[in-house]
């Protein structure tokens, strides 16, 4: 693999570990669609989850996040189960795994990310009003604060469950393909969001479907494909060999001009 | 109006509400056909409610039968777990089953039993006020109106209390259930809510219209608003609208009420199904042929734009031209000279300054799809809403 010209901003990493998954085996109706996965993700990471199809990217995160109930294995974050951690991490499905058609606006979604903190019962009051506002401030959409969420575009349906992700002001970030459907400005707009988020010390973590832009997003990458196949700095592992592993084709790193 | 009169729409009124809360979150979560089951399968919890109680107002009844309820969920959402059937098939499977179990409890013990399966479904509203209530021997009014009115207390104290729970969970299980908001928990809360109230109701109203209360309010409340509360409340005034009109619709033509309200239930529907400002058929189809004008409204403006041969913008070249009938034609030109976008010169058809600003407007918007632009033309364009 040739030489890598990406992130200029080298990260520093603390040698914490963010999250840590231990031989984790998730299963549809009893058939396993991971198997013993083991992980360690440090953080202050920009992680790229790559895999085909199917891989298992998204039942990953969701068996992290506790949405899903593993078979065997266990999840900790910064040390601690899931249960315990809630409010550190914030999440932003993947596309389609809502009801757009729900009677609700663009401002009372990016709220919702509010209500963790809020804990069950306490209703959401101004200060929660002020920070999903600066939120959708943030993804550039205040403009259609009052905007049915239906009546938005893909571009901007992704943009709001960003800001909703912002507004829980968690540690750990889950993003199950952000870039889905989005033009390339707003595909820039998300990336420059996420950096910053790194640079604020946070960890993001991002199911990524585009490899030839992993190098200049990423620092860090897991290949998955049912197992795990590599995880580690993107400049160390992001190569043909991985590649090829995981999607199973012969795959030729021929981007990086 | 006499009292019996004001206790029964007072009954009605308050099922209505009690029905539209649970109602509207399960016309959202499209579960629909899951209170179609409950209602029919609360009836062997009724019978049995009924050996033990022998009184059919006995809130022990209310549990039991609604306990009914919940395990035909349990039921449906097993079945459907097995990944063998659909969801519907699986309450087409389970409803029936409970439903038949209590029809023949009732064939079986007809002689201790004064209950009949037509009054489980219909109910009969106007000998609730009958039916009363005795505190220390001081009437305090008919039964029917303090059970339902206990149900809807409670369930205005749990949607006041959890409205933001259920909201997160209707609209997106996945960040419900990692924020810690069990989606597990609020589903079988809300199950609950619907079980209760189908059976505190049905004795007065029976199965068939608490169904209806469910569903009908909460469908019409859906096509008229984006906002859930105005959602609630919307379908909480068509159910008590319903309610006392189909009371006196019944009244008028001497039938019976929980009919009546019922249809009271489908015709305001389907006013709100045609008359909808936005969603409604007749607005959709109008807002088409809107579409359709400006969309030649707009071809027109850019082929004046294009072309300066005076040729290519005399009247009839342009009819023949763009090739639309003479009607559509009309239509077009009287838009753009009714908007000042066009000027006619002997028969040569010229844009005006505003007609060619708003031109280079509309082609910028189509060609870069730039936001700002789209927020400023909706305001006098159709074509840029939705
Ligand atoms: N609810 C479900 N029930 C049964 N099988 C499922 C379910 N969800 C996912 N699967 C299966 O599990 C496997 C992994 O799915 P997952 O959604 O995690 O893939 P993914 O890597 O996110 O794919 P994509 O890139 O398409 O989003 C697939 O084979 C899929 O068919
Ligand atoms: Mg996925």
């Amino acid at each position: 693999m040739k030489e890598q010209s990406q992130n200029k901003e080298t990260p520093t990493y603390s040698g914490v570990l963010a999250v840590k998954v231990d031989d984790l085996t998730v299963a549809y109706n009893y058939k396993p669609v991971l198997w013993d996965i083991d992980l360690e993700i440090p953080e202050g990471v920009l992680m790229a989850i790559v895999g085909p199809n199917g891989a298992g990217k998204s039942t990953l995160i969701k068996s992290i996040l506790g949405i899903l109930k593993p078979i065997a294995g266990s999840v900790s974050i910064y040390g601690k189960p899931y249960d315990k951690q809630r409010k550190l991490v914030a999440y932003v499905p993947q596309k389609g795994s809502v009801d757009w058609d729900f009677p609700t606006t663009a401002l009372d979604v990016v709220m919702m990310g509010t209500y963790g903190s809020l804990g069950w019962i306490k209703r959401p009051k101004q200060k929660e009003k002020k920070a999903a506002l600066e939120a959708l401030e943030k993804v550039g959409m205040l403009a259609f604060k009052s905007r049915q969420i239906s009546q938005l575009s893909g571009g901007q349906q992704q943009r709001i469950f960003l800001a909703r992700a912002l507004v829980q002001n968690a540690s750990i970030y889950f993003m199950d393909e952000p870039f889905q459907g989005v033009d390339a400005t707003t595909e820039i707009a998300i990336i420059n969001i996420l950096k910053e988020l790194r640079k604020a010390g946070k960890t993001v973590i991002v199911v990524h479907h585009d490899l030839q832009t992993v190098p200049e997003y990423f620092d860090w990458v897991t290949f998955l494909n049912v197992k795990k196949i590599a995880t580690g700095p993107v400049k160390d592992i992001f190569n043909d060999d991985n590649l090829t592993k995981t999607y199973g084709i012969n795959y030729k790193v021929s981007i990086q001009e | 109006m006499n009292s019996a009169q004001i206790e029964i729409q007072l009954i009605a009124s308050l099922v209505a509400i009690a029905c539209a809360i649970p109602g509207t979150f399960l016309v959202l979560r499209k579960m629909a056909m899951i209170s179609d089951a409950i209602s029919h399968s609360i009836l062997p919890g009724i019978v049995i409610g009924f050996f033990i109680t022998q009184d059919l107002n006995s809130p022990l009844l209310i549990l039991l039968a609604a306990f009914t309820g919940i395990i035909t969920v349990v039921l449906v959402e097993y079945i459907q777990k097995t990944g063998l059937v659909k969801e519907d098939t699986a309450i087409g499977l389970v409803f029936p089953a409970l439903f038949s179990i209590g029809v023949i409890l009732i064939a079986k013990n007809a002689n201790d039993v004064h209950l009949d399966v037509d009054a489980v479904l219909l109910g009969e509203l106007a000998f609730a006020p009958f039916d009363r209530l005795f505190i220390g021997g001081t009437d305090v009014g008919p039964k029917s109106l303090w059970i339902i009115g206990s149900i809807l207390i409670t369930t205005i104290g749990l949607l006041l209390a959890f409205f933001k729970e259920l909201k997160l969970s209707t609209f997106d299980k996945g960040l419900a259930a990692s924020l810690g908001f069990s989606p597990a928990i609020i589903h079988y809360g809300l199950m609950s809510v619907a079980s209760v109230t189908t059976v505190g109701a049905f004795d007065a109203v029976g199965a068939i219209l608490v169904v209806a209360l469910m569903i009908a309010p909460a469908a019409t409340a859906y096509l008229l608003t984006t906002d859930l509360k105005k959602m609630l409340g919307l379908a909480i005034g068509f159910g008590v609208l319903s309610a006392i009109s189909g009371y006196w619709f019944a009244h008028w033509l001497d039938a019976s009420i929980a009919g009546s309200i019922t249809t009271m239930l489908g015709f305001i529907f389907l006013i709100v199904f045609l008359f909808a400002p936005s969603k409604g058929i007749i607005a959709v189809m109008y807002r088409e042929k809107q579409q359709r004008t400006e969309v030649s409204l707009l071809t027109f403006l850019l082929h004046l734009k294009n072309h300066t041969e005076e040729r290519e913008r005399h009247v009839n070249h342009l009819q023949e031209h763009i090739n639309w009938q003479k009607v559509r034609a009309k239509t077009v030109l009287d838009l753009a000279l009714k908007n000042n976008m066009i000027v006619f010169n002997k028969n040569i058809v010229s844009l005006t300054e505003k007609g060619d600003t708003f031109t280079s407007k509309a082609i910028d918007y189509i060609i870069t799809n730039e936001d700002a632009q789209i927020e400023d033309m909706k305001e006098d364009f159709f074509l840029f809403r939705g």
